[in-house]
């Protein structure tokens, strides 16, 4: 056995690739068909993963209208996959309270802004220039505006003594501005929700559309008014907490969690009244829900790898015996069963790569019909496609052993011999 | 005749080919054989889910129309909402109404809904659903009794303080005691048991069997006095359901005396919208199943092109020599396209069977129902595939220059 210098190892693969390479371009037809099924192969496997990562992105953009750490309290879970035998659980809780939104307020000292928010259902907006239903009635107090990542456009936000003495003002939408006051500024103006005249002290700044609808289509009041008017049909708060920094969110978690057990008086063996839910928590709930569905569509769609394989496998047998005195020349003039065998595998995975990157490439632009087509930004799974092409030098190697080995195993003065 | 006779030709030299070459034969048959289970497996899931939902809500009855409160599905939040806010809940006054209006209804049920705590001695069962209502829900649910009566139309007028009882709350609150004749307490109000329903199993997993059916005089006047209603009709055999559907509506909307120009206050549903709903939503996944599932099916097709092509190359002056003695261009395709053809449909017969055998294995995981018609169509698509991918080299086959196809070494 003699020892290879690394220059003759690397003078060996570079032949096996020219030959690999003049091989496949003598046969193109042959090629072109074989590496199409690699291509088809990869592409489902590429397509299903970016459409994923797409509706993952789509989700994360839409489930969640919390800034970064921020973490809500309500009453009942944000979202439920699955079954709801619970409930009769959260039916039976006690409703949130303003008082539970103020203990927290006042008490959660690691929090740097705490605000107290009520859904009001919908409403009509008249302007003495437009009517518009259908809009998003909420209820806050000034510590909302961070947690929600609401950026005052125009005017002024909430202040505590808007809270504080109910006062009858509102803050609205940029896209609602737009369509109830279309004439200058709405700072100032006066319209009526529901019949209730307020005072527009400040625009939001839009945060777009998305496929769930617009998101700047609301109003804003103060979370006391809005408990003045509708609070006796809808009292059940969100208390929306944002924690100083990442370092001491989870501090900060713990702490309102006491607090509000406190305020709650939930004994210390009881489980907590109450739901907490952060943007990464629903973003783990919708993972977990999708989990089975991603490994049952990857299984399926390496089936069509499998037999792409299978006829990589073929061709390559029909190619072993087409050449079989070419073998025998090379075996003759001194080439190894291993530098045989080299020239063979190397032809499958050449095969197999460019079938592998062009069905990457067009699988990427597959999934991403789906962005476009929702309106989120485009993904690029980075490590499926470093998979996907992984799995292809795979494929290329699993089944273009056997036709190599049977390359190489042929015995030179019958394959001189072969016609 | 002389097609016949070509026919059979072509199919002898092509299983000689493919009994010359089994490797080569079997590597492309197994291509095939991967797509047809990944296809027929799809197709058989797709079947089963849709006959399992058709079966778990066949208890609505094609023919019972539901008079509601609000409609099942609403297209848009806003329907929704203006739903929720306009509508008033269905009355006894109106349902009485109806019951003496309609005559295209076989029967009609007036339904009010509760759940409750229920007593049997020391026994208490907890989610049992109360259901008030007449004589007419026996026809309208499509329920039987297997012992005791139903509630008579004797009972409902007099409300009576009577039950009949779903076999889950037979068995679980009575355990083995005999249920006919014993006092029931709902609400701490005593109600005798006259009656024993047949199982029924559950619709869209709602157990139809844990439930307790009173006369509705005896609902209002001991469990809930103004409780919203549902209406059930049943149209006679025979009669248009269309018909039948506009009737109840003109009916409805006269008792509530809606002007013409209002919408109705009242929705009808139907089992119909919810097979419209089930197909809407399955339509997508169905579709995206399939196509994901054919791709395998499709590289197995390509395997199968490739390897016709070189079996074309390899034979030549085979073709050269059967061209030169006569041979006509047609036999020529025919040949190659019998040789594809019998692959495929040998993968296809393959891959049915391992499929059949899979679908075994896992049907008591999962609703899938291997039929008729799946296996039919995969043994048509494998055809087809063969076909489809071995058309290309066939006709390059038969378009050979016999004098070139000769000299080629």
């Amino acid at each position: 056995m003699k020892f290879h210098k690394p220059t003759l190892l690397l003078a060996e693969i570079r032949e096996s690739l020219s030959m690999a390479l003049s091989a496949i371009a003598a046969h193109k037809l042959r090629s072109a068909l074989t590496l199409l099924g690699v291509l088809i192969g990869v592409f489902s496997i590429i397509v299903v993963m970016t459409a994923m990562r797409v509706l993952k992105n789509f989700v994360e953009s839409n489930l969640s209208q919390l800034g970064g750490q921020t973490f809500a309290i309500q009453r009942w879970p944000q979202v439920q996959f699955g079954n709801d035998n619970d409930w009769e659980k959260y039916w039976r809780r006690k409703p949130i309270s303003l008082a539970n939104g103020r203990a927290v307020e006042e008490k959660a000292t690691l929090a740097a802004s705490v605000g107290i928010e009520g859904d009001f259902w919908q409403g009509t907006v008249q302007t003495r220039f437009q009517k518009k239903p259908n809009v998003k009635i909420l209820g806050e107090t000034p510590g909302s505006f961070p947690a929600h990542e609401w950026l005052i456009e125009d005017g002024r936000a909430l202040t505590d003594g808007d809270v504080d003495s109910a006062r009858n003002v509102c803050i609205i939408g940029s896209s609602l501005a737009k369509t109830v006051f279309p004439l200058g500024t709405p700072v100032g103006e006066s319209l009526k929700l529901n019949g209730i005249n307020y005072v527009v002290i400040g625009v939001i700044a839009p945060k777009g559309s998305s496929l769930a609808g617009d998101q700047d289509n609301f109003a804003v009041i103060p979370v006391t008014t809005a408990l003045n008017r509708y609070g006796r049909w809808w009292e059940d708060l969100t208390i929306l907490v944002q924690a100083r920094d990442a370092a001491s969110y989870d501090d900060c978690v713990e702490q309102v969690r006491g607090i509000m057990r406190t305020a709650r008086k939930v004994a210390p063996d009881q489980p907590d009244d109450f739901e907490l839910y952060s943007n990464d928590s629903l973003i783990e709930q919708f993972n977990k829900f999708t989990r089975s569905v991603r490994i049952g569509v990857t299984i399926v769609s390496s089936i069509a790898l499998l037999a792409a394989g299978i006829g990589i496998m073929n061709i390559m047998l029909v190619s072993v015996t087409e050449r079989t005195r070419e073998i025998g020349i090379r075996r003759a003039v001194g080439a190894k069963k291993r530098n045989v065998m080299a020239q063979f595998i190397m032809e499958a995975i050449v095969l197999c790569e460019i079938g592998g990157v062009i069905g990457v490439g067009f699988g990427i632009v597959g999934g991403n019909l789906l962005a476009l087509f929702m309106k989120v930004p485009p993904a690029i799974p980075f490590d499926w496609i470093v998979l996907g092409l992984l799995i292809c030098s795979v494929v290329g190697i699993v089944f273009g052993t056997y036709p190599a080995w049977k390359a190489a195993n042929l015995d030179p003065i019958d394959s001189l011999r072969y016609e | 005749m002389k097609f016949i006779g070509e026919f059979h030709e072509g199919f002898h030299i092509s299983w000689d080919a493919v009994r010359a070459h089994k490797m080569r034969s079997t590597l492309a048959t197994l291509g095939i054989v991967i797509g047809i289970v990944t296809v027929t497996l799809m197709a058989a899931a797709i079947e089963g889910l849709n006959n399992a939902f058709m079966q778990s809500i066949s208890s609505l009855g094609s023919d019972v129309f539901y008079v509601q409160q609000y409609t099942w599905f609403n297209a848009t939040e806003s329907d929704y909402l203006r739903q929720q806010r306009r509508r008033r809940p269905l009355q006894m006054r109106e349902a009485e109404a109806l019951v003496g209006q309609l005559t295209l209804a076989q029967a009609v049920a007036p339904l009010a809904y509760d759940q409750d705590p229920v007593r049997y001695k020391t026994r208490k069962a907890d989610n049992v659903l109360i259901i008030g209502t007449t004589d007419g829900y026996l026809q309208t649910s499509g329920a039987n009794i297997s012992e005791g009566r139903f509630i008579t139309p004797f009972d409902a007028e007099g409300g009576l303080p009577i039950c009949v009882i779903g076999s889950d709350v037979a068995s679980n609150l009575f355990q083995g005691d005999m249920a006919l004749g014993a006092q029931l307490k709902i609400e701490d109000q005593s109600f005798q048991v006259v009656g024993v329903l047949e199982k029924q199993g559950s619709m869209l997993g709602w157990s139809l069997d844990n439930r307790i059916i009173v006369p509705l005089r005896a609902f209002l006047k001991n469990i809930w006095s103004r409780p919203p209603l549902d209406i059930n009709v049943k149209a006679k055999p025979g009669v248009d359901l269309g018909e039948a559907r506009e009737e109840i509506r003109q009916t409805m909307r006269h008792i509530r005396h809606l002007p013409p120009n209002q919408p109705d206050d009242f929705a009808i549903n139907q089992q119909e919208q919810l097979i419209e709903m089930f197909h809407r939503t399955t339509a997508g996944i169905a579709l995206v199943g399939i196509f994901i599932t054919s791709l395998s099916l499709f590289v197995g097709g390509i395997g199968i092109m490739n390897i016709m092509f070189v079996s074309v190359a390899e034979r030549t002056r085979e073709i050269g020599v059967r061209k030169a003695i006569g041979a006509k261009r047609r036999a020529i395709l025919l040949q190659f396209l019998i040789e594809a053809a019998c692959i495929c449909l040998i993968g296809g017969a393959i891959g049915l069977a391992i499929a059949w055998s899979l679908t075994f294995a896992v049907k008591h995981l999962f609703p899938i129902e291997m039929s008729w018609p799946v296996v039919v169509l995969s043994i048509l698509v494998s055809l087809m595939t063969g076909l489809v991918s071995g058309f290309l080299p066939a006709w390059r086959a038969a378009r050979m220059n016999p004098v070139d196809a000769l000299r080629n070494e």
